[in-house]
């Protein structure tokens, strides 16, 4: 045999098993994290194979955590890790994570489960094939609803003055910019926008911010509600000229 | 006649100690001030009276003993050296208000809607007064909690109002809207005072006025001789989701000025003769629940969300400095010596130097370390992304109640003879020295 074919086949046995482990990661696991005096249940979809190609989402019954979309995978042999995108986490504690390991078998996946700092074991077991939900995705915006919009609200007794800019990408969804001039001057991240026939959604999660409003075409105005946190004012958008 | 001098003065400054320990934020002004030495380092917990439930209550001292009462709807009398029970007196509901010790008598408020006199020394009953019933604040779409239209009561409404006893009255708040004033001797009422809603913060009593706030949004000063009102300051309102409204902290007064802090997120000085606005510090949405201590001209209060230690100018309400800490304060702070005392809800005590505002030194209770369930991060502040995930049904309340588990300290602290007595979630009074 000769080392040009000894390297050959380790090096397509390496490839293969390396697949084998990415493949295997696809499919519904189920299980639990333990928390300190708390188990919580745990579901994790995960679909496709590869640290570029796996989408998942994931189930944490008695957090309100139902199809949360998970990012950031790393897969490294039997070893994977992934976050949280949108839900037990926020700017000051990050994303809540997970590192896990495959069992020899591959049917089990154990590792350590990270959230604001605390950390728990965690544990699931293959139980059939993936059901990844969808992610929730932008829309693109009807043409009235581009431009540069301005309003204003009070909040603590105080005026704030509101800029939202929209855009379509040119992607099948809309962008969007957002900045509220207070005592200072915050520019919160869109990261979802839809229009439902001139009904107007806009989220800028990092902030706790969603507004709704219905586009009045005539009045040149969008009319709806502003809410951040538990707080909620109604807030007119006017066109600028 | 020297010695008679010496005599009278030591009586003097023993009754004078013994009042001005005996009541809540340190006497009827409510300032928060303590004589005598403070720990500037932590050696020990001197000893720990465990009760049946959670204490809010602030314990005070009088001869030797720590009166406070207990969720567990207990009032208790325990040997400030040993730790040791010398009596319970058992009421009809929880009792987080904070005791009044006068003439041999403890005055306390349950949610069974009584104010209790008692023997300081045994524990048995001299007269109960009862109020027109005891309830928390409430509102539709408090905090914006779901149903938007059902009412709900405010789990932050962890206090009764504290009695103040003062020229043969027992002064304090209720549920029921009322400030009330009572004959200490035989518990037969003197006048009633109504409000728009409920009252749970301690009046002051200074010169024969009585200083309080209630959750109507109004801040009142009332004659104690007759319960006429003298005037009224109009705080902020929210009628929307009724969070940034009421009068939950109790009023200090000290050079005919008022403070007292709001659930509008404001820290108020107003002149005690007229009502009269001096300044406003704003918190930034940020309620002030904990009742501000004075002294020297320097106010010292902190805040919740925002989670801010602050020490403002008393005479212009300017910044002196602030400090961040990690977790909500609703802990009145206290100041004994160069040392200010403030409990923490992640489950900390903390000793902060007067001056400079650091921390000299924390104690955390067992319960915080545990942390069960997740409710702190690893710094200790709260997990808010997994305790409030839902506004629905009862999910904010049973976080709320998630939050008290770590032995979150609500309890004002009070320092005799260099030991620090506080109460805590976990269902003990702590004597740390």
């Amino acid at each position: 045999m000769s080392i040009l074919f000894r390297l050959t086949t380790v090096a397509l046995l390496l490839a293969s098993s390396a697949f084998a482990a990415a493949k295997e990661m696809s499919g519904r696991w189920e299980g639990s994290i333990q928390i300190p005096g708390r188990e919580l249940p745990l579901i994790i979809d995960l679909k496709g194979s590869g640290e570029k190609e796996l989408t998942g989402s994931v189930i944490i019954q008695g957090l309100g955590v139902k199809g949360v979309p998970l990012a950031d995978f790393a897969v490294k042999a039997n070893e994977i890790s992934f976050v949280i995108k949108d839900a037990l986490g926020n700017e000051s504690v990050g994303p809540a994570k997970f590192q896990g390991s495959l069992s020899e078998g591959g049917d089990v996946l154990s590792g350590n489960f990270v959230q604001a700092g605390n950390s728990a074991p965690f544990s699931v077991r293959k139980t059939g094939t993936p059901q990844v939900d969808p992610p929730r995705r932008s829309t693109a915006i009807g043409k009235d609803l581009v431009g540069e919009w301005k309003g204003d609200y009070e909040m603590d007794g105080y005026p704030r003055h509101v800029t939202l800019t929209l855009a379509n990408s040119g992607s099948g969804s809309a962008n969007a910019q957002f900045a509220v001039v207070g005592k200072r001057t915050n520019k919160p991240p869109v990261e979802f926008i839809s229009d439902e026939n001139g009904f107007l959604t806009f989220e800028a999660p990092t902030f706790g911010i969603t507004y709704e409003g219905r586009l009045r075409k005539e009045a040149g105005e969008i009319k709806g509600t502003f809410k951040i946190g538990p707080f909620e004012r109604p807030l007119v958008l006017k066109r600028t000229p | 006649m020297k010695r008679l001098t010496s005599a009278a003065l030591l009586l003097c400054l023993t009754t004078g100690f013994s009042f001005a320990q005996s009541m809540f934020r340190g006497g009827p002004a409510h300032t928060g001030v303590y004589t005598g030495p403070a720990p500037r380092s932590f050696h020990r917990v001197k000893w720990k009276f465990p009760t049946g439930d959670a204490v809010v209550s602030s314990p005070v001292w009088s001869d030797g003993a720590i009166y406070f009462g207990g969720d567990d709807g207990n009032i208790y009398a325990v040997d400030a050296a040993t730790g040791r029970q010398i009596w319970k007196h058992a009421t009809g509901g929880p009792a987080p208000s904070t005791p009044a010790v006068s003439d041999g008598a403890v005055y306390t408020l349950s949610y069974d809607g009584q104010l209790y006199a008692l023997d300081a020394r045994t524990g048995a009953t001299r007269w109960k007064f009862s109020t027109g019933g005891e309830r928390r604040f409430e509102a539709k779409n408090l905090h914006g909690m779901l149903p938007k239209n059902q009412t709900i009561a405010d789990p932050f409404d962890l206090f009764l109002s504290s009695p103040v006893v003062a020229q043969g009255a027992v002064y304090f708040g209720s549920g029921d809207g009322n400030l009330y004033a009572v004959d200490a001797a035989t518990g037969e009422l003197r006048w009633k005072f109504q409000t728009g809603d409920v009252v749970h913060a301690s009046p002051a009593f200074v010169d024969g006025v009585l200083y309080f706030g209630s959750w109507d949004s109004y801040f009142y000063a009332v004659e104690a001789a007759t319960g006429k009102q003298k005037w009224r300051f109009h705080g902020g309102e929210d009628p929307l989701i009724h969070n940034q409204v009421g009068f939950q902290s109790s009023p200090a007064v000290v050079d005919g000025v008022v403070y007292t802090g709001c659930r509008d997120a404001q820290l108020y000085a107003l002149e005690a003769a007229t009502g009269k606005e001096k300044w406003r510090f704003d918190n930034a949405l940020s309620w002030v629940i904990t009742s501000p201590a004075v002294a020297e001209g320097k106010i010292y209060f902190a805040t919740s969300d925002s989670s801010l230690y602050h020490v403002v100018d008393a005479a212009t309400g300017k910044s002196v400095l602030k400090q961040q800490d990690k977790c909500y304060m609703f802990s009145s702070p206290a100041i004994a010596g160069d040392v200010v005392f403030i409990g923490v809800m992640n489950g900390t005590l903390q000793a902060r130097d007067r001056k400079s505002g650091e921390v000299l030194w924390s104690f955390q209770t067992e319960a915080s370390k545990e942390n069960r369930g997740w409710v702190l991060t690893k710094d200790r502040s709260f997990n808010d992304p997994l305790l409030y995930h839902s506004a629905w049904r009862e999910a904010p309340l049973i976080a709320f109640g998630q939050q008290l588990s770590v032995g979150a300290i609500f309890s004002s602290p009070l320092v005799v003879n260099g030991v620090v007595y506080f109460g805590s979630c976990d269902g003990n009074l702590y004597a740390l020295e």
